[in-house]
């Protein structure tokens, strides 16, 4: 059975401006097999946010199909949500609940009596523990961001751009943390405009554009490929560039 | 009865309640704001100050400003026309009657005049019958007859009751109205803000639970302050609750779930703090002026009534007045409880099927 499996998902929304249809995700499909860290990347406004949030069960599915473990998102989004753990791209709390009151919260909806004290350890956040989450610096917010995604051991983590904002020393101990969990047997499907962060992290990625993926596969494949047409070294950057083209995005 | 889940998120909503300093400040001020009505609100109102200017200086005119004296509506100021003319104008006094010279003699008594600002003074026809109601007492005097007609009040409750006895139960429902509207609306329009319910929806928590912790802990913070004020209000204001508290206290709870569900389903068609106020206010503004809260529902125009009595912050003032005033027991099934059975059924449903988990979280 597949961990993840993705077939041909369509998104689209009005457009409030234009009020035409605006196709958001179009004809998205991909496959997760094994233990893996999968990368979406891709500009602004290709999609990548939808295609998780369709998968995550937060946004409903106009076509196509998406389902974690063998169970269909869209007929059961509640069993789906039970084995993943989400990240989203800004996270707030309630106010004045501290760390270890927000994990005990978030464990309560999934019916786990956690221990707060272990799982702030795993985030290297023990020395936090009744800290607000108004008190913690950047990194300190996105390693309790995926601290709170981790609260029900899941199959499948989704992290949505987790390293924007952060500087160089919070990234490289987020991109440690991110490993260590895959190797603990976690399958992680990331969106991320760092090339970098893929090209270390990601097992897998696939390069969306205008709702669309226009390739997929290993980093060092499609480097290879590229760096074959072009004769010179390159790096994800530049297959990235190439296929998206060096056009602003909104 | 209620799930482990649900009880841990109310103790969770209770929790950031008590932990917000200014929220508190804010539910032991607003209850002292309705205390200090009340206390106002009872007593009685202060004489008018009525000025006589006596040119006439007779037997007649003097036995006049003594009936005058003897009515507790007026305080009678005796002056100079001039002097008492200009501390009307200054707005010192509610009225000047001018005795004229020729008001000696009954066969040709002359007309007194009432001077008054009427821009100034409201109650110019409670005046105007105060003294019309003293000049016919003096003029049976003088004639020695006596009144054909007699009114005798019986009062068939056999119990004083005051306006503030009236006005109690009107201005806990509105209370309950304001309190538990801003605590599930503008709270869910702020959850919603900040993206605190996108991050909850990608859990599996399922939205009744939401509903029911936030309901469970909003209706025991306004039980509360309800309770404060309803407590300084019978012991501080000798305020009498004639009915059971067991009914009252039914009605309390069942009105707070009215309006902490159309609470809900208010934030969940607002985005912002900015689109909820004026949608908060087209419910409530209209309500607090025609539900019954501060003057009986029946002085207004009779086409009006209907609509009027059909409004949930009708239903909740009349049936609490039922029960604290005329000692109703809330399983009477009357008009108004009735109405406080109907509204938590229309609110639930509305409530549900405005609060569309998935949207409200986006």
């Amino acid at each position: 059975m597949s961990i993840v499996e993705v077939i041909d998902l369509q998104k689209s929304y009005l457009d409030p401006q234009t009020k035409n249809n605006f196709q958001a995700v179009d004809g998205v499909s991909f496959l997760l097999d094994e233990v893996q860290i999968f990368g979406i990347l891709g500009p602004n406004g290709a999609g990548k946010t939808t295609t998780l949030e369709m998968i995550e069960g937060l946004t409903d599915i106009d076509g196509g199909s998406a389902c974690v473990k063998g169970i269909n998102v869209a007929n059961n989004p509640f069993q789906v949500k039970e084995i993943i753990g989400v990240q989203l791209q800004s996270n707030e709390y309630f106010d004045s609940l501290s760390l270890e009151e927000l994990l005990i919260l978030f464990g309560k909806l999934y019916q786990n009596n956690i221990d707060a004290k272990d799982l702030l350890s795993k985030v290297d956040l023990s020395e936090k523990i009744n800290a607000k989450p108004e008190e913690l610096s950047g990194g300190q917010k996105q390693r309790f961001s995926i601290a709170c995604a981790l609260v029900n051991e899941p199959t499948v983590l989704f992290l949505d751009e987790p390293t924007t904002g952060l500087d160089p020393q919070a990234k490289h101990n987020l991109w440690q943390l991110i490993k260590e969990l895959n190797n603990s047997g976690m399958t992680i499907i990331l969106t991320t405009h760092n090339m970098e962060e893929a090209e270390t992290l990601c097992h897998k990625v696939a390069i969306m554009d205008k709702g669309q993926i226009i390739i997929e596969g290993k980093p060092l494949d499609l480097i290879h490929d590229i760096e074959t047409k072009s004769g010179k070294k390159e790096n994800l950057e530049t297959v990235f560039l190439s296929l998206t083209g060096r056009d602003l995005r909104d | 009865m209620f799930t482990s889940l649900q009880m841990h998120l109310a103790g969770v909503f209770l929790k950031i309640f008590l932990r917000n300093r200014q929220a508190i400040l804010f539910s032991l001020f607003f209850p002292l704001i309705f205390i200090g009505a009340f206390s106002f609100s009872g007593g009685e109102r202060d004489p008018f100050l009525i000025g006589v200017a006596d040119q006439s200086k007779s037997s007649i005119s003097s036995e006049f400003i003594q009936s005058l004296e003897a009515e507790d509506l007026f305080t009678v100021l005796e002056g100079d026309f001039a002097d008492l003319e200009s501390e009307l104008l200054a707005g010192d006094l509610e009225g000047l009657i001018l005795i004229p010279q020729n008001f000696v003699s009954l066969e040709e008594l002359g007309a007194l005049e009432f001077y008054v600002d009427a821009s100034q003074t409201r109650q110019v026809g409670v005046i105007q019958k105060a003294i019309d109601s003293s000049l016919i007492s003096i003029e049976r005097k003088i004639r020695n007859t006596s009144p054909l007609f007699k009114i005798e009040l019986k009062d068939v409750k056999a119990r004083p009751q005051r306006y503030i006895d009236f006005l109690l139960p009107g201005l806990l429902a509105f209370m309950i109205m304001n309190l538990s509207i801003a605590g599930s609306g503008f709270n869910v329009v702020e959850y919603r803000r900040r993206g605190i319910l996108k991050r909850l929806f990608v859990t599996p928590i399922r939205p009744r639970d939401f509903i029911v912790s936030i309901v469970l802990a909003r209706m025991l913070i306004v039980l509360v302050q309800l309770s404060v004020v309803l407590s300084i209000a019978l012991f501080a204001l000798d305020i009498r609750l004639v009915g059971s508290y067991f009914s009252f206290y039914l009605a309390v709870i069942l009105g707070t779930f009215i309006f902490l569900c159309i609470g809900f389903a208010l934030g969940s068609l607002a985005k912002t703090q900015e689109g909820i106020r004026p949608i908060v206010g087209l419910v409530t503004f209209p309500q607090i002026i025609l539900s019954g809260v501060f003057f009986p529902i029946s002085s207004m125009p009779e086409y009006i009534q209907p609509i009027v009595y059909s409004l949930p912050l009708s239903s909740l003032a009349s049936a609490l007045r039922d029960i604290a005033n005329d000692g109703a027991s809330f399983f009477s099934l009357s008009y108004p409880t009735f109405g406080v059975l109907i509204w938590v059924l229309i609110a639930f449903f509305v409530a549900t099927k405005f609060f569309v988990w998935k949207e409200v979280a986006k």
